[in-house]
């Protein structure tokens, strides 16, 4: 038989399913409107932003009376505190997009650049790391969660070969320096959605097996 | 400090007759720490209580097969005097059960039935014992009224006090709080804390939570065996038996 606790539990996974489908969805729309130069595209994602928003305060409540109210111990307890920090990574998820549809808002206006293939594979990366975490969060699966903080590398990686490839770009094109400077940044918020969707992976990893591998990455 | 070893059992069985309601129990009591015996009813959590001051001795055809001993001594050795053992593992019960005397005589009693006969050191023992048991403020203008007439959590600290007098060094804690309001119930747990300093203490409790906020140690029983015992801390939060975590999580059966 489901005891309360337990149906409690679920409508939380719900809300957090619910979230970072929001949050998945904003990130994807963020960055079609970076790449096609949508300004109504982007509007979208930052008018949206506030239902991530409201999303994480119903998380926080829903957390808040459950461990005042049912006292949860292990596995349980470990669930509601992972909720918490991946509704919080949830929503940090969601200000990025939001920061990706603002350059693409002002980017729009510009001229445009030459196309960069890493800022492509970052975009597709920062995207996969993020789906990953929310199927290893709905799946509990550690081996998938353990995948995407093994992403994390690549991403880092992309992030800096982009800043390099845009300093000398402004180097050779004077002209070129503010967009280059926001592609810059772009670059930079898609690699925080890779250590955003570790930190849900690791969160599951801790929810699941009870240890923290936070800082280290290191495989359980 | 190093940590000294209390009480030990080892591969502990305990017999109702042909009924076999303990079953190879090791556990290790460390002293001045307080040890949570948890497990859902008819475990054996209590009997396993009884067996460590000999209030199974009381329950005719039962019968223990192992070793359990009070700093290194076999606690069941014939030549155990069991009335001392029972001075040195006092033991407080799920109900208050205060004599029907005046609350200085209930802390008294076992002073008298251990023959001290000197007023003055009664007197003493009695005012310590209940200030230990965070009573004497409340009962200290009325120590001559019957005890009868307390409420249920001063009839249970009184106990403790009574237990205490006669200088116990292990105290045994069967669902102490089970009978009592939430006011009552801290009282006693807040009194645990200072009660550790002095004593090792092994309670049976029914309240998860209450084992969460009280012990050091807590053991997890199931039908007759110990199923695992780790730190307070651990156990609740990353307990390694699926059974221990199935029962704390109320999902069990």
């Amino acid at each position: 038989m489901e005891t309360q606790l337990q149906k409690a539990l679920d409508e939380l996974r719900l809300r957090i399913l619910e979230m970072a489908a929001l949050a998945e969805k904003a990130v994807d729309k963020a960055l079609r409107a970076a790449f096609s130069r949508d300004v109504q595209l982007a509007e979208e994602v930052i008018e949206g932003d506030c239902n991530v928003n409201e999303l994480q305060c119903a998380v926080d409540e829903k957390c808040l009376l459950l461990l005042a109210l049912d006292q949860p111990v292990a596995r349980d307890l470990r669930f509601i505190l992972g909720c918490t920090y991946i509704a919080t990574n949830l929503e940090r998820v969601g200000d990025q997009a939001v920061n990706i549809a603002e350059l693409a808002l002002l980017l729009a206006q510009r001229p445009e650049m030459p196309h960069n293939p890493f800022m492509e594979e970052l975009a597709e990366t920062a995207k996969a790391m993020l789906h990953q975490a929310v199927t290893a969060f709905t799946k509990e699966d550690t081996v998938l969660a353990q995948s995407v903080c093994e992403m994390d590398a690549r991403a880092d990686t992309l992030d800096l070969k982009i800043l390099k490839h845009y300093v000398d770009y402004m180097i050779q094109e004077s002209r070129a320096v503010e967009r280059a400077v926001h592609l810059i940044i772009m670059s930079q918020n898609l690699e925080r959605i890779g250590d955003l969707s570790t930190n849900i992976a690791e969160n599951l990893i801790f929810i699941v097996k009870g240890v923290d591998i936070r800082q280290t990455c290191r495989p359980y | 400090m190093a940590q000294q070893i209390k009480m030990l059992s080892e591969e502990l069985d305990f017999y109702y007759g042909s009924f076999k309601a303990l079953e190879s129990v090791s556990l290790t009591f460390i002293e001045h720490q307080v040890t949570s015996l948890i497990g859902p009813s008819g475990c054996g959590k209590s009997t396993y209580l009884r067996c460590l001051n000999r209030m199974n001795d009381l329950i005719p055809g039962t019968r223990v097969v192992g070793s359990l001993t009070l700093d290194g001594k076999d606690i069941y050795d014939p030549k155990v005097d069991v009335v001392d053992l029972r001075r040195r593992v006092g033991m407080v019960f799920q109900k208050p059960n205060p004599f029907p005397k005046t609350i200085f005589e209930n802390v008294a009693y076992g002073l008298r039935v251990n023959g001290v006969r000197d007023a003055n050191f009664i007197a003493e023992r009695v005012e310590q014992s209940l200030k230990s048991a965070a009573l004497w403020e409340e009962v200290k203008d009325r120590l001559h009224e019957s005890a009868l007439g307390l409420s249920g959590g001063q009839q249970q600290r009184l106990c403790i006090a009574r237990a205490m007098a006669v200088e116990p060094e292990v105290l045994l804690m069967d669902e102490p709080c089970s009978a009592l309001d939430p006011i009552a119930t801290q009282k006693i747990e807040e009194l645990i804390f200072e009660l550790k300093k002095t004593f090792t203490i092994i309670i049976v409790t029914h309240s998860m939570q209450q084992a969460a906020r009280v012990s050091d140690i807590t053991a997890f029983f199931y039908m007759g065996k110990l199923i695992e015992v780790d730190k307070t801390e651990k156990l609740f939060t990353r307990p390694r038996n699926k059974q221990t975590e199935d029962y704390i999580t109320g999902r069990f059966g």
